[in-house]
């Protein structure tokens, strides 16, 4: 038994391993508190909020790994949403067919990763940081889209765009799928790919990178535009949930997806860090925000919890209590 | 092992025929938590499902983002709630979610989202007219003379905060042409600093600002503070509703003129009464009376059940409401 253990930690990376054992302890005790934590009903739903929170991290991700940040995540998500409106309204909003609907999901993932690109250019030419540069696109995007939509929202889409948020194929929420490809193609990325070389060696050391030949400018640009095209994707997803775009939906998420971020273990001054334990974060906050709901807790109560299990994720990590536990021999 | 295991699962077979045959539950999701407003709202579900032995909860999302209500109401119909209740943060981001509450065979009852499509009844303590008109009265008895006001709103989407505006401008156009609203709405009201902040630069650019009408809980309560900074109490009057407790001893400084509201309490008992009644099929008619409600009639529509029930909160009832935990 505990070679296995020893085995199955090699393999998953320490941060993966206390992550499953917090997520074993955390259903356990959310099934024995509530009798309805274990149900279809219950994963059916957490199946369609865990996704938009999940895009928005692995939008956060890209920028994490070099080393930066992006603030303008929900910003940019929403003036792509606001893009995929506009677009949806000049053929007709809940008339128009599908190839309207194929535009519109195009020209928001060009605007968002335009945003973006541009973003990364200023980082990289500029050489200002992230959090500075990224809060003033968000400044930016957020006035933008207030003035554009005089702080109203805009509402009226197509069934099939509905369907994006709340259908499901085979009991599959639609979402979640959604969600799995992009993470599925965020794991090759950043394991597989030149391009997540790239961002490892900007985030250990530009310098470094940038005298060993690495186009660390190109590189930059393409992080700040990858994220800005998966913003785009999650405001899609956003309006399809709620019918309706507006400037500041999901401006609370912000800092949730940094949580999510440091609890899948990646290093806060870039470089380190793996796709599988940011989705397992994902899905450990939406069980506690639900499992909380679920035995009616209060809700500023579930951010301290949330707080807390920050923490004991990282003394889980540092590894010091994992060797104190003795596992049986069964 | 195996007994870990027997027990873990009589436990959850208790709790899953316990809860199977006791009462009725309801889940009221509101804008937000851990305010006054909500507090009391709170107590109130509390209080009325202690009376009527139903088994109903309050949740208060960390902050106003609609993102969250819909979060936590996909959770109730996870939970299998009979009836969900929602004070809307923004109507149209509801819409799906609710409409699958109702799929699920759940009632849906909202307060302050007259709009909203998908619900079994909307209630409401004030009609927008009614409410609107009032508090514009009570500002065009305070102003003497021509001058400007101001006009606060929770957010430019909250709709019914823009109703009561609407109505309060077109009463004040209608019967004090000396009266000129100064630019546009401001959503500031949810918050008590940018209500501040921007009431110190209206009175600093409008030198002839006589009056705000604030529309949202926090806005009368910024407003006054300006007012209190900058000694103008007596020459610019600030009306709206607020909570009583929050603004008593502006209201007796005279920094915050006064206002109306209704009683979040009893908006929390509305939710509970009227839950309790719909999730036990009884019908609602015109005429009838319902606890916390009055004689309704109502709008069977646009699904809305509007009623007056105003308080007006000036120098004396202030304090008595203040003491109600208000």
């Amino acid at each position: 038994m505990s070679a296995f253990i020893t085995r199955l930690r090699q393999n998953l990376g320490t941060e993966t391993f206390g992550l499953l054992i917090l997520l074993a302890v955390m259903v356990t005790v959310f099934s024995l508190a509530s009798p309805r934590f274990l149900t279809a009903a219950n994963f059916g739903s957490m199946g369609y909020q865990a996704p938009l929170l999940g895009l928005l991290t692995l939008a956060m991700l890209g920028p994490m790994i070099s080393g930066g940040i992006n603030l303008a995540i929900i910003f940019l998500a929403n003036i792509s949403g606001l893009t995929f409106a506009w677009v949806m309204l000049q053929f007709g909003g809940a008339e128009a067919g599908l190839p309207a609907i194929f535009m519109g999901a195009v020209a928001a993932m060009a605007v968002g990763a335009a945003a973006g690109a541009l973003e990364g250019a200023v980082i990289a030419f500029v050489g200002a940081h992230p959090i500075l540069v990224s809060l003033a696109m968000m400044i930016f995007l957020r006035g933008l889209g207030e003035f554009l939509t005089k702080g109203g929202d805009i509402s009226g889409f197509p069934d099939v765009v509905g369907a994006l948020g709340h259908g499901a194929i085979f009991g599959f929420p639609l979402p979640l799928l959604l969600f799995l490809i992009v993470a599925l193609v965020w794991h090759v990325l950043f394991s597989r790919s030149r391009h997540g070389f790239a961002t490892y060696m900007v985030g250990s050391n530009i310098r470094a990178a940038e005298y060993s030949g690495l186009p660390t400018k190109r590189t930059l640009i393409t992080i700040y535009a990858l994220s800005g095209l998966v913003c785009a994707i999650a405001g899609i997803l956003m309006l399809a949930r709620f019918n309706s775009v507006r400037v500041g939906h999901g401006e609370a998420m912000l800092l949730v997806t940094v949580l999510a971020i440091f609890l899948g273990g990646i290093d806060p001054f870039g470089g380190k860090g793996r796709v599988a334990p940011v989705i397992l974060a994902i899905l450990i906050l939406q069980i506690l925000s639900s499992g909380l709901n679920l035995i009616g807790a209060n809700q500023h109560l579930a951010t301290a919890v949330w707080g807390l299990f920050l923490i004991a994720v990282m003394i889980l990590r540092s590894g010091r209590l994992a060797a104190l536990i003795p596992f049986r021999k069964d | 092992m195996k007994k870990l295991l027997a027990c873990a699962s009589a436990v959850a077979f208790t709790a899953v025929f316990a809860s199977a045959a006791s009462a009725t539950e309801i889940g009221v999701v509101v804008k937000i938590g851990g305010i006054p407003w909500f507090n009391a709202m709170e107590d109130g579900i509390k209080r009325q499902a202690d009376a009527l032995g139903v088994d109903a909860e309050m949740i208060g999302p960390t902050s106003a983002d609609p993102a969250l209500q819909v979060q936590a109401i996909e959770d109730l119909i996870a939970k299998g709630v009979d009836v969900i209740g929602v004070v809307p943060n923004d109507e149209k981001a509801l819409e799906p979610v609710l409409k699958k509450a109702r799929d699920a065979g759940i009632k849906v009852i909202a307060h302050e989202g007259p709009g909203l499509e998908n619900v079994d009844w909307d209630f409401e303590l004030a009609s927008a007219q009614g409410f609107g008109e009032a508090h514009a009265k009570l500002l065009s008895e305070k102003i003497e003379g021509p001058g400007k006001y101001a006009v606060y709103v929770g957010s430019l989407t909250v709709p019914l905060h823009n109703a009561w505006a609407d109505a309060a401008v077109a009463w004040l156009t209608e019967n004090r042409p000396d009266l000129e609203p100064v630019g546009d709405r401001y959503g500031v009201a949810e918050n008590v600093d940018e209500s501040r902040k921007t009431a110190l630069d209206l009175m600093a650019a409008n030198p002839d600002l006589k009056g705000f009408l604030g529309f949202g809980s926090q806005g009368p309560i910024g407003a006054g503070r300006a007012i209190d900074e900058r000694k103008m109490s007596g020459k610019v009057f600030v009306v709206g509703p607020f909570s009583p407790g929050q603004g008593a001893r502006m209201v007796h400084q005279g920094v915050l003129t006064g206002g109306y509201m209704w009683n979040p309490a009893q908006a929390g008992e509305v939710f509970v009464t009227l839950g309790k009644m719909l999730a036990e099929g009884e019908e609602i008619t015109d005429g009838m009376e319902i606890p916390g409600l009055g004689v309704v009639h109502p709008d069977f529509e646009g699904r809305d059940i509007i009623t007056d029930n105003l308080l007006e909160l000036n120098d004396e009832s202030v304090d008595g409401l203040a003491d109600m935990g208000l």
